[in-house]
């Protein structure tokens, strides 16, 4: 066989190997967590990241027609990308953002919303990051959105002019 | 500030790399390589740079400076000394950057050797774009001195299951295995674009495929020795995709090494050497991406940056590619067999070269297919033990039989009659071995059992048969050594695995329970609360017949973060260990799990990896040396 044959063979193989693994890429970051869409949110009693006697119970979700919830955390550099989105959407179209501080540090939590802006009305502390695992997160940051309790959609990473009118769809 | 210099001279680094593939460009255009100098000047600039920035990474990680990301994520203030140093390269970022600094050591070192000065440079080359490709990679995607601002005051801490003394410099041998093969790998083209893959490209190559391939052993051992007393399943492999990731290149490394043996004696096998030369090297990158990108242990990684995975791919499918191009329009085309004889030695390692690469195929497929499946169909299927065990047994005896009389045989002359005559001593030694062993010890005769004791006792004896037959002066320690560990590591494999026993049972203490041949007594409960943990011990009598053993396994919680891991209690002797692991009972509030395993011949497992390894570094001083 002539060499450049071979080297077409070569490169139409590098070329499917490529795709496939591309998707065995893509493919990890969906599946997973799209099981707990349409789902009901999972039951969990938080502690508040500013006032220790105030709670965030899971129960709330189930008596507001809409919710948005992102999973943060002071140490996650997308977070700090994602944060002036969150300022901004909050104060746009008034919708009261709750926060999830993911496995993190209450100082070092306080500090990054001093020195940021806070954009959440209530923030519960998954210190253990227990109930992160509960909602199917993949990883932070990630934004869930609920009608009456139940996940109708959620983002995987920081949010984005696409992923913020896709929300502002969903509350119509 | 040891963040800021770390990144400067990460920086740096790369400026230098850049600077260092023009003037080798330079130099290989003139063709007369007047500016070695200067290539040697910014090659050893750029090790330094790394060094700097490896060193300054450690330090960060000793000092707790938790505006660094990567520190803040695996460190924690009350940890020990020795797992805040491990913990520089028990994490992504920094194991990039050892990654790295492997790979401008080989250069380093490659461009002091005696070898002439094309090769060199040329070699030089294909390192400098390696360690450009994966330089880029790690200041875009993941670089270990990102600062956090502001700086927290505590880190999250180590995952307390790594918190280990031998996990500490587990990885360390792994890569100086994984990434050492790329020195063969850019010497080999270097060979094929300079027409130069001969002889004595053999020659060199010997010594720089040996030395990685006797770290990646002991990587693999240490490895496999942790899984067995850290984990507490009484295994030590449980064919996981980590581990085969490891295996692999370990795999064709070993078909290499004798390839390239042949090509070293007969001056043959040049494109096949020069192939497995290129593969050995793709494997581990295989291996880097499995482990890197997320692909595996995709469930738990947070926060990972899913550009990293489409980057790593990218770059080992473009060496990949461009590696087998030149591998295709430069292969070696002159072919000097002589007459074609079955009984020749380098038939035998031919023949075995196509077994391992059968093993490799065997588990390449086991490891990647179930993921890309998974991408495709959605379908989860496993692929457990029994498909690798299954698959693997009936051929693992072939080998050892051509294993076994291949180092025995001529390279040139073809001796029938002699063969016929070790074949004769070796199977009446090996079938009286095997054959007390099977009816001293089992009740039931399985035929692989007996196949398995059998050639390996067969592959044993004719190493002993060879060591005496030998020539004082020309004996050939290290094959002996190395090959004689592999067949004890195959008997001691097999009896272990039909001999061993487990027990598994809810206990509260005062309880005795006799399961088998076992009795077992939970004596006692105490608690111990140390720096960083609080640790839970359970006493247990364990009697088999006459033998008694007191076994203190233990649970502990850790505090950052908060996890129990299990701790093992292992009495082991030549024979037989005989291992105890607990756990909390989810069920049974008052009781704990207990696990008992009775593991026959562990001693001789790992003696036999530090035999093979052992052959391996010996021949490498025996190599440095000529």
């Amino acid at each position: 066989m002539n060499n450049k044959y071979k080297i077409i063979i070569l490169g139409i193989t590098v070329v499917i190997i490529f795709v496939l693994f591309l998707r065995v890429l893509n493919s990890n970051k969906t599946y997973q967590p799209n099981q707990m869409i349409g789902k009901k949110i999972p039951e969990f009693i938080l502690e508040d990241l500013f006032n220790k006697n105030t709670r965030l119970d899971s129960k709330v979700f189930s008596d507001k027609d809409f919710a948005v919830l992102n999973i943060w955390a002071s140490w996650c550099i997308p977070c700090r990308i994602e944060h002036p989105f969150l300022m901004d959407f909050r104060d746009k179209n008034q919708i009261n953002i709750i926060g999830l501080n993911y496995k993190d540090e209450s100082v070092n939590a306080k500090n990054f919303l001093k020195k940021y802006g806070n954009p959440y009305s209530l923030i519960g502390v998954d210190k253990k990051g227990e109930v992160a695992i509960q909602l199917g997160a993949y990883g932070v940051p990630e934004t869930y959105v609920l009608k009456k309790g139940k996940i109708i959609f959620k983002h995987i990473g920081p949010l984005n002019e696409d992923a913020v009118n896709k929300i502002l769809e969903l509350k119509k | 500030m040891g963040g800021y210099i770390g990144n400067l001279a990460l920086f740096f680094s790369l400026i230098f790399n850049v600077f260092l593939i023009f003037s080798l460009v330079k130099g290989i255009r003139s063709n007369n390589f007047k500016n070695l100098r200067t290539i040697n000047f910014f090659n050893n600039s750029i090790f330094l740079l790394l060094l700097i920035s490896f060193l300054t990474l450690i330090y960060c990680f000793i000092v707790s400076d938790f505006s660094n990301v990567a520190v803040y994520q695996n460190s924690h203030t009350t940890k020990p000394l020795i797992y805040k140093i491990s913990g520089a390269w028990g994490n992504h970022e920094g194991s990039m950057v050892l990654f790295i600094l492997i790979l401008s050591l080989f250069s380093f070192v490659f461009f002091r050797t005696k070898v002439s000065e094309k090769l060199r440079v040329y070699t030089v080359f294909f390192q400098s774009i390696l360690i450009l490709i994966f330089l880029i990679f790690l200041i875009l995607t993941s670089n270990p001195f990102d600062q956090m601002d502001p700086r927290p005051s505590q880190g999250l801490g180590l995952n307390p299951i790594l918190q280990d003394p031998l996990l500490a410099i587990h990885p360390p041998f792994l890569y100086f295995g994984y990434v050492g093969f790329s020195l063969v790998f850019s010497f080999a083209l270097a060979g094929l674009v300079t027409n130069n893959f001969d002889k004595s490209w053999s020659k060199i190559a010997n010594f720089w495929i040996i030395l990685p391939w006797s770290l990646l052993t002991i990587g693999i051992g240490l490895g496999s020795f942790w899984a067995y007393y850290e984990l507490g399943w009484g295994g030590y492999w449980f064919w996981d995709p980590v581990e085969n990731a490891s295996l692999m290149p370990w795999l064709a490394a070993t078909a290499l090494i004798h390839s390239n043996i042949v090509t070293l004696k007969k001056d043959t096998l040049h494109s096949w050497t020069a192939l497995l030369s290129i593969f050995t090297f793709i494997m581990s990158l295989l291996g880097t991406f499995l482990v890197r990108s997320g692909v595996l242990n995709s469930v738990h990684a947070f926060a990972n940056d899913p550009y990293r995975g489409v980057y790593i791919l990218s770059a080992i499918l473009f060496i990949t590619f461009f590696s087998l191009a030149i591998f295709i329009i430069k292969s070696p085309k002159k072919v000097l067999y002589g007459k074609y004889s079955f009984f020749l030695r380098d038939n035998f390692i031919l023949i075995n070269n196509c077994f391992l690469i059968f093993f490799l195929s065997v588990v390449l497929v086991g490891t990647v297919y179930p993921i890309i499946l998974d991408a495709i169909s959605g379908k989860s299927i496993s692929v457990g033990p029994i498909y690798y065990h299954t698959i693997l047994a009936p051929f693992l005896f072939v080998f050892l039989f051509f294993m076994s009389h291949g180092p025995l045989l001529s390279w040139n002359k073809e001796d029938k009659f002699l063969q016929i005559k070790n074949f004769k001593i070796f199977f009446l030694i090996s079938i009286m071995i095997s054959s007390v062993i099977i009816f001293w010890f089992f009740d039931y005769k399985d035929i692989i059992l007996i196949l398995g004791l059998f050639f390996s006792a067969y592959l044993i004896t004719s190493v002993i048969f060879d060591w005496f037959s030998q020539k004082k002066l020309s004996l050939n320690f290290g094959r002996l050594v190395s090959h004689l560990g592999f067949g004890t590591l195959i008997f001691a494999i097999f009896i272990n695995a039909y001999l061993s026993k487990e027990i598994n049972a809810a206990m509260k203490v005062g309880d005795e329970i006799k399961i088998q041949d076992f009795i077992i007594k939970f004596k006692s409960i105490n608690k111990i609360k140390k720096e960083n943990y609080e640790e839970v011990f359970g006493n247990f009598l364990v009697t088999n017949k006459d033998k008694q053993v007191e076994l203190t396994p233990s649970i502990r919680k850790y505090d950052q973060p908060i996890q129990f891991t299990s701790e093992t209690s292992i009495k082991t002797n030549f024979i037989v260990d005989y291992y105890f692991a607990i756990n909390l009972s989810e069920f049974e509030k008052d009781k704990i799990m207990v696990r008992f395993y009775y593991k026959p011949l562990m001693f001789w497992i790992w003696l036999s990896i530090l035999l093979i390894a052992f052959g391996g570094i010996y021949q490498t001083f025996k190599l440095r040396n000529e």
